[in-house]
């Protein structure tokens, strides 16, 4: 039985529906990201899971059961605010002890629960215990909410953006230890973010999301490799729309575009005419821009072989034929 | 340069500050320990007895009504104006409008706004003639000359100053700090005595500061609503500057009232100091 079942499940402010009769079930266990733009309704689905806000229409179901009636303290779910929303006036101890107050279990118990919580968050307790969140840093902060949603042990933890205000260095780091804490602890992790690079690096499944529906759902492999619509390809990755069969869209990704001296293209190709525009040199990476005779432009991405400086290498102006394998190019469902 | 901006800054209101409410302070300070002159005033000497004076039962007894009708006051004003400020600032819509009609009392005069209060008291007044007219009571109910009267008058002219102090704290409250307390398990009430009101302390230790301290002092609500029977210490120093003319006897009736407002103030700062720890509540 899925953990968390999404059916038909809507949300209007006033004129705007944020949340379109969205249905997806998660499974027992799974890192399962909402991904998209702010105001697809990403952030709106993870409320309503934690019951922050009713659903207009359709059902929500934790562990087989209707949350209709089931107010957020009740849910036993644990949450980690975009902003943290440590309490200022609790010590860090006593803001992870929180919950455990709330439930009224005896002194020494709450303090060796918080203890290990801090630790399995690797925050020494000796040190920050008596800390005030004003007095730590952004990443303390995090990990501080991390050890109060945690110390609650739910079975499902809800994450809006938590990485949002950390600096790239800590956000790669905190992003190994959140996929780590997943697999370790069995909880079912959901996880809004607006980062299609943090999505597909550590989710089991996305649900990429566009003005308030489930745009697409699957793997990253998937998303990435076959994107169901304009709006997947041009937000996960980049990609290059090109005219495909019955006036349709393709995609290919620029990893997949190969460039060669114009001619005939090898036996299951497909080929387009242009000429070299620009060369981006990326560092790991190559990005070459292609002007098309029609009018168009593609975005090819070659591994760095020290093409710069061998005779092979493109330069501006020269005429090429972009090819790509025809199994490489994913005909969209909606252009 | 700096300093000369910061002196230009500060000047005038030390200026202010140092001959209308030092000088003068320093003055009630000298009188208070001087003999009483023949015909008002006061004569060269120095002397405790007005403040020995202040000690007996009979202005002991004013002092004590005087704080227990000043702490009244400021507890029914807390208990009133608490809700109404959480509800100001959780309300988008009619925040405004709802500010407004908090300070709208404010264009009026105090006093005006008090005689207003008589005629809704008095025997013959709005109160009483409602309820004899609907039948709920025969003989008109004593409101005007009581404790209660002066109690309603203080609550009503002083209810803004704890309004505002606790809507400027509650509007800096961050939803998500409720959010996070309910995911966490905490019903309404918990949510209440754990987050809510620790992070509006500030607010509600200025407010009541606010209405105490005034009413301390208060003496036309008492002398309007209460009547000869009801004085406050207000009404004693009044009286001893005009009808009774002893001038150092008013002076050190009301070092005394201010002896007793820097001990307010400075249990109140090291209530909020020590309320900010937060000890579990509920």
């Amino acid at each position: 039985m899925p953990i968390v079942e999404f059916l038909q499940v809507s949300k209007r402010f006033g004129r705007v529906t944020a949340v379109d009769a969205v249905s997806f079930a998660i499974q027992r266990g799974e890192f399962f990201s909402l991904l998209g733009p702010s105001g697809c309704g990403k952030t709106t689905t993870l409320r309503l899971l934690a019951g922050f806000e009713q659903p207009d229409a359709g059902e929500i179901r934790v562990a087989g059961a209707s949350m209709r009636d089931t107010p957020p303290y009740e849910r036993k779910l644990g949450m980690v605010f975009q902003s943290y929303a440590l309490f200022p006036h609790l010590s860090v101890e006593r803001n992870v002890a929180y919950g455990l107050e709330r439930r009224r279990l005896p002194r020494a118990a709450i303090a060796a629960q918080v203890a290990r919580a801090l630790e399995l968050v690797r925050l020494p307790t000796a040190e920050f215990a008596g800390r005030r969140p004003a007095q730590l840093s952004g990443g303390q902060r995090q990990r501080v909410a991390l050890a109060r949603a945690l110390v609650l042990e739910p079975e499902i933890l809800l994450l809006d953006e938590p990485l949002g205000a950390i600096d790239l260095q800590l956000r790669k780091a905190m992003q190994l230890e959140l996929k780590q804490l997943n697999r370790a602890l069995g909880i079912t992790f959901v996880y809004v973010t607006h980062d299609q690079d943090e999505a597909l690096s550590m989710s089991d499944r996305i649900a990429v999301m566009d003005r308030g529906r489930v745009a697409q759902l699957g793997t990253p492999a998937e998303i990435y490799e076959s994107p169901r619509t304009a709006f997947v390809a041009g937000f996960i990755g980049e990609s290059n729309l090109l005219p495909g069969p019955g006036g349709r869209g393709v995609v290919v990704r620029p990893e997949r575009i190969e460039l060669r001296t114009p001619g005939e293209p090898p036996a299951g190709w497909e080929s387009l005419a242009g000429r070299v525009d620009e060369v981006i040199y990326l560092g790991e990476r190559l990005r070459i821009l292609v002007a098309l005779a029609d009018g168009g432009r593609v975005n090819a991405t070659l591994p760095n072989q020290g093409q710069l400086t061998r005779p092979v290498g493109w330069a501006r102006g020269d005429d090429v034929m972009v090819c790509w394998r025809a199994g490489d190019g994913r005909t969209l469902e909606d252009a | 340069m700096r300093r000369l901006s910061t002196w230009l800054l500060l000047g005038p209101g030390v200026f202010w500050l140092g001959a209308f409410f030092a000088v003068p302070m320093l003055l009630v300070l000298a009188a208070s320990v001087m003999p009483r002159g023949v015909y008002g005033g006061v004569e060269p000497g120095f002397t405790l007895e007005h403040y020995r004076r202040f000690l007996d039962p009979l202005y002991l007894h004013v002092l004590g009504r005087t704080v227990v009708w000043a702490g009244s006051a400021t507890a029914a004003c807390l208990l009133l104006g608490y809700p109404v400020a959480w509800v100001i600032a959780r309300s988008r819509r009619h925040r405004q409008l709802l500010l407004l009609l908090i300070v709208l009392p404010f264009w009026t005069s105090f006093l005006v706004r008090t005689f207003a209060m008589i005629f809704l008291l008095r025997d013959t007044g709005l109160i009483n003639s409602l309820l004899l007219g609907a039948g709920l009571i025969r003989a008109p109910l004593t409101l005007l000359y009581t404790p209660f009267a002066v109690l309603l008058g203080l609550v009503y002219g002083f209810l803004p100053f704890m309004v505002l102090p606790i809507y400027a704290s509650l509007e800096k409250l961050d939803p998500a700090l409720l959010e996070a307390a309910e995911g966490l398990g905490a019903r309404p009430v918990a949510r209440f005595f754990t987050v809510i009101l620790p992070l509006s302390l500030p607010g509600v230790i200025a407010g009541s500061l606010l209405v105490f301290v005034p009413a301390l002092g208060s003496f036309v609500t008492s002398d309007l609503l209460g009547g000869a029977k009801q004085v406050m210490i207000g009404n004693l120093v009044q009286n001893q500057f005009t009808t009774a003319r002893n001038w150092p006897f008013g002076s050190a009736a009301s070092f005394a009232v201010m002896a007793l407002v820097l001990v307010a103030v400075g249990l109140s700062i090291r209530w909020r100091d020590r309320g900010a720890d937060g000890e579990p509540a509920a």
